[in-house]
């Protein structure tokens, strides 16, 4: 015969102290995993959603970074004709585009990082959904100006709109900010392709060439085609999966940090579950030896007590899911060190993270109350009833 | 001191509750020390820089390469020792995830710009004897078992070429964690790469001052130097350098002190809660204390000795497990980005007042209720 919950509930109540101190310790716990988590989440959402799955991207072979990869102009012009690639009107739909790393400092340190500039042509917008300019204007073709990511504007010195910085010897005027649905190029200032050319006196190739396929199969025909001609000496791959596998370094790290510091707040966090559950089956050996009189098993003081510490340590996780709730309104920014430049992103708090973060802590209180329990139904009944 | 022997028995008197307080305490304590060391270690470079050494770099960003004949005109300035091209390579050792930095420099001077590589005169020698010869830090050798005479092979993205090296020797001191070879064989096999834009140029270059006083100086001119050509230069002294690096990682660093700060109040909790149960069982005790005579503060002194006895114990022993830890166990062997993982002697002393401190915190409020009670009050307690 099972205990009423009621039982559970109004003990928890009575030593209302000890409940809110244990259920706050599971909750900084979880708190503090699904902070590092949403920072790694927020990478990984970032980099795999900056892919659309019919771009194809196209690479030097041996790249890993679009900013040691160079395609060249005359290679461009034979990629855009390939069968499969899609058509507006008689043009391709297919851009070549150029990447540099300017050096900035960040707003209120002399020190910062590199941002990654990028040449975009006029099917670049097209191919990269979402742009959008939310304040100045769109850069004019062939004029040395740029739009600045919102992100990137706001984190660094200088690149507010009417801000001018330089490219070698070449100076840029900032026109407009602009965002991208949080995708990765929220993180670059964006300029004309040929004028950075010019800057950069690279006139005669581009980065990374990317061209839009129209079905799976047509996309699969593409990437064989380019990455296998012995001639070209290029690889071309979705490019989806180009920005997941930046995901490496950075949220990997990240990722090892949240368990290994999870793993021993979880067991500091157990610990004192457990110290305050022994005090708590101490403090009621009589009232357990009352209720084996009245004819409750061992199986449900066992219960009883492993239902009460878990209902605590559930408490405690949706409080820790409640710490770190407004995370997900926070933006930061770290190096990608796979681009060698500054990733600005948003924290993501993602439903299952939220999902494990209630199983870890449920799991922290039943680990934690187990030999409690045990111990309280094994007590034989006079002892009980005795102390 | 008389009554220590009373503390004492009062620690061990619920011996598993003590037990389960003080793992709490060396495990928060463990992490504290993790993460502090982690901050230390990202800061490392820039704090153990050589103050006399400048790097000078394109201004805009590394993405850009400085020409090489800017290496006389560099020599020729007041104060400047010694000067060498400093080349990211950017090779792959097998397969991405052996990340280690490999750099072309020159094996002439290297030895001069870098005196904290320590190596045999022989192993100088033979590596400034072989074109292809490189040398690596201890560590990799460590890691990929690399032995003198070995021949490897990296494979570079930025020259889209497989370069082998012939191993000449294993150097210590730096950052172990690093690949050097000879800027002559990088030249070489830029111009069979065809690579226009990389030929004849450096990615930076490492210099050497006379002393450190001439170091903002010296960076001023060669940036004066160079500021109206091609590649205008940003000179700055090595910890600058490194700390431009250290602030790529942005908000990482305050992120984990937010982490440090959740674990210290969560640890303040645990021993909060502890010692409230501890305090309020006893306040029969108390109560018979204060009847024989005992004063206030010498019932409150012995709570407060007691929470005290528990956080030294625990600090030292999670202070003292982290460091026999990562002594013995080198974790910046597996952790791209750190060249070592030695916890300071700040972090070890802060974290130690830190337990003492949650140790007091934590039996102050539940103290004061419990002694403050009427020796009637305390007797009748039902605790």
């Amino acid at each position: 015969m099972a205990l009423p919950i009621k039982y559970n509930l109004r003990n928890l109540v009575v030593r209302k102290g000890s409940t809110l101190a244990t259920a706050f310790t599971i909750g900084l716990t979880v708190a503090v995993f699904l902070m590092v988590m949403a920072l790694a989440r927020g990478i990984d959402m970032t980099l795999s959603s900056s892919g659309e799955p019919l771009n194809v991207i196209v690479v030097r072979e041996g790249s890993t970074a679009e900013l040691n990869s160079s395609v060249s102009r005359e290679q461009f012009n034979d990629l855009k004709y390939l069968d499969g690639v899609v058509r507006e009107g008689d043009e391709p739909l297919a851009t070549g585009e150029l990447i540099t790393l300017i050096y900035k400092p960040r707003k209120g340190m002399s020190q910062g990082s590199n941002v990654q500039v990028r040449g975009v042509g006029p099917m670049s917008f097209k191919l990269h959904s979402g742009f959008q300019v939310v304040s100045g204007k769109r850069f004019q073709p062939g004029l040395m100006e740029a739009v600045v990511s919102k992100r990137i504007g706001e984190r660094f010195q200088g690149l507010d709109v009417g801000d001018k910085f330089r490219i070698q010897t070449t100076e840029f005027t900032v026109v407009g900010i602009f965002e991208s649905g949080g995708k990765a190029f929220e993180s670059e200032i964006w300029v004309d392709v040929n004028a950075l050319a010019a800057a950069t006196k690279r006139g005669d190739s581009f980065s990374s060439a990317v061209l839009r396929v129209s079905d799976a199969n047509a996309l699969a025909a593409v990437t064989k085609r380019i990455t296998d001609d012995p001639k070209l000496h290029l690889k071309a791959l979705s490019e989806r999966k180009f920005y997941e596998d930046q995901q490496g370094i950075a949220s990997g790290l990240l990722k090892g940090l949240a368990w290994f510091i999870f793993f021993i707040m979880a067991v500091g966090a157990g610990f004192a579950g457990m110290n305050t559950m022994y005090a708590a089956v101490a403090r009621r050996t009589k009232e357990i030896g009352t209720l084996r009189v009245l004819g409750f098993g061992r199986i449900s003081i066992l219960l009883a007590f492993l239902l009460e510490s878990v209902a605590v340590a559930l408490v405690g996780a949706a409080l820790g899911i409640l710490l770190a709730l407004p995370l997900n309104f926070v933006s930061t920014g770290t190096s990608n060190w796979a681009t060698f430049s500054e990733i600005a992103f948003n924290f993501r708090l993602t439903p299952d993270l939220m999902g494990w973060a209630l199983a870890f802590g449920a799991i922290i209180g039943i680990v934690g109350s187990l030999l409690p329990s045990i111990r309280a139904s094994r007590f034989r009944i006079v002892d009980a009833l005795r102390a | 001191m008389k009554f220590a022997k009373l503390i004492l028995k009062n620690v061990l008197r619920n011996k598993r509750r003590t037990l389960l307080t003080l793992s709490s305490l060396i495990v928060s304590l463990f992490l504290i020390i993790s993460l502090a060391t982690i901050l230390t270690e990202f800061e490392r470079g820039s704090q153990e820089s050589n103050p006399s050494r400048l790097m000078s770099r394109h201004s805009v960003s590394l993405a850009f390469v400085l020409p090489i004949a800017d290496l006389q005109r560099i020599q020729t300035v007041k104060g400047v020792k010694a000067v060498m091209p400093f080349t990211w390579f950017g090779g792959i050792y097998k397969d991405e995830r052996n990340f280690f930095a490999n750099f072309a420099v020159d094996a002439a001077k290297m030895k001069e710009i870098y005196p904290e590589l320590k190596m045999s005169d022989a192993e100088w020698q033979a590596f400034a004897a072989d074109r292809q010869g490189a040398i690596v830090g201890k560590k990799l050798q460590i890691l990929y078992g690399f032995t003198p005479g070995q021949r490897i092979t990296l494979k570079s993205p930025i020259y889209n070429a497989d370069v082998e090296f012939i191993i000449r020797g294993i150097c210590t001191g730096g950052d172990e964690k690093t690949l050097f070879f000879h800027h002559e064989y990088l030249d070489e096999l830029v111009k069979a790469a065809g690579a226009e834009w990389a030929t004849d140029k450096a990615g930076l270059f490492a210099m050497l001052a006379d002393k450190p006083e001439d170091v903002p100086r010296i960076g001023q001119e060669i940036d004066a130097m160079f500021a109206n050509t091609d590649a205008p230069t940003k000179t700055e002294s090595e910890r600058e350098f490194a700390a431009s690096f250290e602030a790529m990682t942005g908000g990482v660093k305050q992120f984990l002190y937010a982490i440090m700060a959740a674990i210290t109040f969560s640890l303040l909790l645990v021993m909060g809660n502890t010692m409230a149960m501890t305090v309020r069982e006893r306040t029969k005790e108390v109560g018979t204390l204060k009847a024989i005579g005992f004063q206030r503060h010498t019932i409150a002194g012995l709570f407060l000795g007691e929470s005290i006895l528990l956080a030294i114990v625990g600090g030292a022993i999670g202070i003292g497990g982290a460091v026999l830890l990562y002594r013995s166990f080198d974790m910046s062997l597996y952790i791209p980005n750190l060249v070592s993982f030695i916890p300071q002697t700040e972090t070890l002393i802060g974290a130690f007042v830190l337990s003492i401190l949650v140790g007091v915190v934590s039996v102050v409020y539940s103290t004061y209720r419990v002694t403050g009670l009427t020796i009637a009050e305390a007797l009748r307690s039902t605790e």
